[in-house]
C-alpha cells in the first residue's frame, strides 16, 4: 500500500518528514489556543483514536470484525475507575493495569473468535457490547450501577482528607491542569500509534495481513494462525482498554451510558471513514468523528442535532461503497494519479525529444 | 406451578415477537445472504410510520397496514441503494458489517430527526383485557402476537410454497446465478425480499412498543433477541425463526424466575445462546450445513 522507506524519492522524503514536523507542531500548540472545555474535548478524541488504532489492528489489518470494542473501551474505563477509586491505586499504574485487564479480556474473546467468523464474529460482538451496559449496572457495589462512578482520590481539602475527583495537577506553573492533561495523554496516545507502527511492519504484522487474506494460504506458509489471531485480539482490547483510561480519567467519572453499543459503532466509524489497514486512518477518522460531534453538531439548532448520525451514516455507506479505503485511500488514490500524470508528462516530453536526436 | 404457567405464557407471548424479527432477518439471509444489523432499526422506523397514522385518526389495524406498507417501501429502497452495489456479502463481510452499522445509524438519527427524541405511548393491537384460563391470566395482546405469528407463518408459506414469486425467490436463494441465467430477474426478487422483511420487522414493532415506549432505541435489546432466535434455529430456516423465538421467550422469561442474576439481564441468556450455538453447531437446529470452499 504506502511506499516503503527505501523507494522514496529524497524529495518525498522531505515532504513527508515536513507534514509529520507540521502535525507535531500542530499537535503541541493547540492546547494553549483554545479554552478548557475545547482541550477536553481534543482529549477525548484521543481517547477514541486510541480505541480506534486498536479495533483496526484487529479488524483493519487481521480482518476480524468487531462491532464490540466498546465494550473493551468500558472495561478498560471501568478499571481505572475502580482500581483509583476503590483501591486506590496510582493514576499510571491504574492506566496500564487496564490494559493488561483488557488484554486478558481480549484473549479469552479471541479464542471462540477462532471458530466464529466473519458476520458471525459480528454477531457474537454486538451481543456483548448490547450486553456490557447491563452488566455494569448489576454490580452497583463495585461499579456505582446506573448512576456512574466518580473518580476520586483521598486528598487533603481544607484540613480534612476527603475523596475528590481527581485531577490532573501541572508540575509547573506555565501550563493549566487541562494543558498538562493534554499533554500526558498526547504522550500515551503518540506511544500507542508508534507501537502498533512498530508491530505492523514486523513479522507478526505481516502474518496479521496474511491470516486477513487467506487464512488456509497463510497457515500452510507456516504462519501460527490461531496463536497470532489470539495475540492480536489481546492487542487490539488492550489498545481499546488504553483508550477507555484516557477516557475515564479525562471525565473524572464512567458511566453505563457513555459504553452503549453506539460507541462500538462509532469506533467502527472512526477505522472506516479515517481508513482501515493504515496506521493514521484511525486518528484522522477520530479527528473527523470529533469535529462532527463536538463541533459541528452543538451549532446546529437542538431540532435538529440527531443530523449528526445521519450524516455518519450516510457518510459510511457512500464510502463503503465508493471509496473502501477511506480519507487514506483518498489521498493515496490522489496522489498516484498525480505521479502518473507527472510520468506521462515526462513521458511525453521524453517522445519528443526523441526525433530530434 | 401456576407461577411457572404465568411466565411460561409471557415468554411465549414474547418469543411470538422475536420469532417476528426473525423472520424478516430469515428472509434477507436466505436471499442476500447477510446478517442485517439494520433490521431492528427498520422496525423502529417503520412503527413510527403506523404511530403517526394512528395519530391523525386511523384505526390501529388499518395504521398498523399502513406501517407496513411504509416499511416495505423503505427496505425496498434501502436494498436498491445501499445494498444491492456490495456484492456477495461472505467475500466482504466488512463491508456488509459496515453498511448494515451505516443503516442503523442513519435510521436510527432520521427517525429521531423526523419524530423527536421523547417516547410516545403506543396502543397495544389487541387491547388491555386478558382472560383467565385455569388460573392464570393471559393477556390479548400476547394470544394477538401468537396469532399474528401463526398468521404470518401461513402467508410466507403459502408465498414461497404454493406462488410463482415465491418460487423465483427460492431459486434465488438456492442459487442466485442460475437462477439469473434462467430469467429470473434477481435484483428485483432481492429487493423484494428486503421489502418483505422490512414489512414483518414493523409488527414486531407494533408489539413491542406498547411495553417499552416508542423511542428509536425501541428494538436494539429485541434484535438481539431475534438474533439468538435465529442463531438457535439456523440462519436460514423460516421455521427455525419460529421455534427459536419461542425457545429464546420462553427461556429469558422462564430463568429469571430461578436464577434472580438474569432478572435485569434478560438479554445474558440469548447471549449464551448465540455463542454456544455458534461454537458447538453452528448451523442452528433447522439450518443448512455450510461448506466452505479454499
Amino acid at each position: 500500500m504506502s511506499t516503503s522507506a527505501h523507494d522514496r524519492t529524497p524529495q518525498q522524503r522531505w515532504v513527508r518528514g515536513g507534514t509529520w514536523l507540521a502535525v507535531a507542531v500542530v499537535l503541541l500548540i493547540v492546547p494553549t489556543q483554545f479554552p478548557q472545555f475545547r482541550v477536553e474535548q481534543f482529549c477525548s478524541w484521543m481517547a477514541l483514536a486510541v480505541a480506534a488504532c486498536g479495533l483496526n489492528l484487529l479488524t483493519g489489518y487481521n480482518g476480524q470484525i468487531s462491532v464490540g470494542h466498546g465494550a473493551l473501551y468500558g472495561v478498560g474505563a471501568y478499571t481505572t475507575a475502580i482500581l483509583i477509586t476503590k483501591a486506590g491505586w496510582p493514576i499510571l499504574p491504574s492506566a496500564v493495569a487496564a490494559a493488561v485487564v483488557c488484554f486478558v479480556v481480549g484473549v479469552v474473546i479471541g479464542l471462540p473468535a477462532l471458530r466464529i467468523k466473519g458476520l458471525y464474529l459480528a454477531l457474537v460482538t454486538l451481543a456483548v457490547a448490547t450486553l456490557f451496559p447491563l452488566v455494569i449496572e448489576q454490580f452497583p457495589g463495585l461499579t456505582g450501577g446506573g448512576n456512574g462512578l466518580a473518580i476520586t482520590s483521598p486528598r487533603l481539602y481544607r484540613g480534612v482528607v476527603r475523596d475528590k475527583p481527581i485531577v490532573f495537577e501541572s508540575p509547573t506553573s506555565a501550563l493549566a491542569g487541562d494543558q498538562w492533561k493534554y499533554y500526558l495523554f498526547l504522550a500515551a496516545t503518540v506511544l500507542c500509534f508508534l507501537l502498533t507502527r512498530n508491530l505492523v511492519h514486523s513479522r507478526m504484522g505481516r502474518s496479521l495481513v496474511a491470516i486477513r487474506d487467506n487464512e488456509t494460504a497463510a497457515e500452510v506458509s507456516g504462519v501460527p494462525v490461531a496463536t497470532v489471531k489470539i495475540l492480536t485480539f489481546g492487542i487490539s482490547s488492550a489498545l481499546a482498554g488504553v483508550g477507555g483510561a484516557i477516557f475515564a480519567l479525562n471525565n473524572a467519572r464512567v458511566n453505563p451510558s457513555s459504553f452503549t453499543i453506539v460507541v462500538s459503532i462509532y469506533l467502527l466509524v472512526a477505522v472506516v471513514t479515517g481508513g482501515a489497514a493504515s496506521i493514521v486512518g484511525p486518528a484522522l477518522g477520530a479527528v473527523l468523528f470529533g469535529v462532527f460531534t463536538d463541533v459541528v453538531s452543538p451549532s446546529l439548532p437542538a431540532r435538529l442535532q440527531p443530523a449528526t448520525p445521519v450524516i455518519l451514516g450516510v457518510l459510511l455507506i457512500v464510502l463503503m461503497l465508493t471509496a473502501p479505503g477511506g480519507l487514506v485511500g483518498i489521498a493515496q488514490t490522489f496522489r498516484s494519479r498525480l505521479a502518473a500524470r507527472r510520468l506521462r508528462s515526462a513521458g511525453d516530453g521524453a517522445a519528443g525529444a526523441a526525433p530530434a536526436a | 406451578m401456576n407461577n411457572f404457567l404465568q411466565v411460561l405464557v409471557v415468554g411465549i407471548g414474547d418469543g411470538a415477537v422475536y420469532a417476528m424479527l426473525g423472520l424478516g432477518l430469515v428472509v434477507i439471509y436466505r436471499s442476500t445472504g447477510l446478517l442485517n444489523f439494520a433490521q431492528g432499526e427498520l422496525a423502529m422506523f417503520s412503527t413510527f410510520i403506523t404511530w403517526t397514522i394512528w395519530e391523525v385518526g386511523v384505526p390501529l389495524p388499518l395504521a398498523v397496514l399502513g406501517g407496513m406498507v411504509g416499511g416495505f417501501l423503505v427496505g425496498a429502497l434501502i436494498h436498491q441503494v445501499a445494498v444491492r452495489p456490495l456484492g456477495d456479502p461472505h467475500l466482504r463481510p466488512l463491508a456488509t458489517v459496515i453498511v448494515t452499522i451505516g443503516l442503523f445509524l442513519g435510521v436510527n438519527g432520521a427517525a429521531q430527526l423526523i419524530w423527536g427524541t421523547l417516547d410516545k405511548d403506543f396502543p397495544k393491537l389487541f387491547g388491555e383485557s386478558q382472560v383467565t384460563v385455569g388460573g392464570v391470566a393471559v393477556a390479548w395482546q400476547k394470544i394477538g402476537a401468537v396469532l399474528v405469528l401463526a398468521l404470518m407463518v401461513l402467508v410466507f408459506w403459502f408465498l414461497f410454497q404454493r406462488t410463482k414469486v415465491g418460487l423465483a425467490m427460492r431459486a434465488v436463494a438456492s442459487n442466485s446465478e442460475s437462477a439469473a441465467l434462467v430469467g429470473v430477474p434477481v435484483p428485483r426478487l432481492l429487493m423484494l425480499g428486503w421489502g418483505l422483511a422490512a414489512a414483518v420487522g414493523t409488527v414486531a414493532g407494533v408489539f413491542t412498543a406498547p411495553n417499552l415506549g416508542l423511542g428509536s432505541n425501541l428494538m436494539q435489546l429485541t434484535l438481539i433477541f431475534g438474533f439468538a432466535a435465529i442463531t438457535l434455529g439456523g440462519f436460514d430456516s423460516p421455521l427455525g425463526a419460529v421455534v427459536g423465538g419461542m425457545v429464546v421467550g420462553i427461556l429469558t422469561s422462564v430463568l429469571p424466575q430461578y436464577l434472580p442474576i438474569f432478572e435485569k439481564m434478560r438479554l445474558a441468556p440469548a447471549f449464551i445462546l448465540i455463542l454456544a450455538v455458534l461454537l458447538f453447531r453452528p448451523q442452528g437446529l433447522f439450518g443448512r450445513k455450510q461448506v466452505e470452499r479454499v
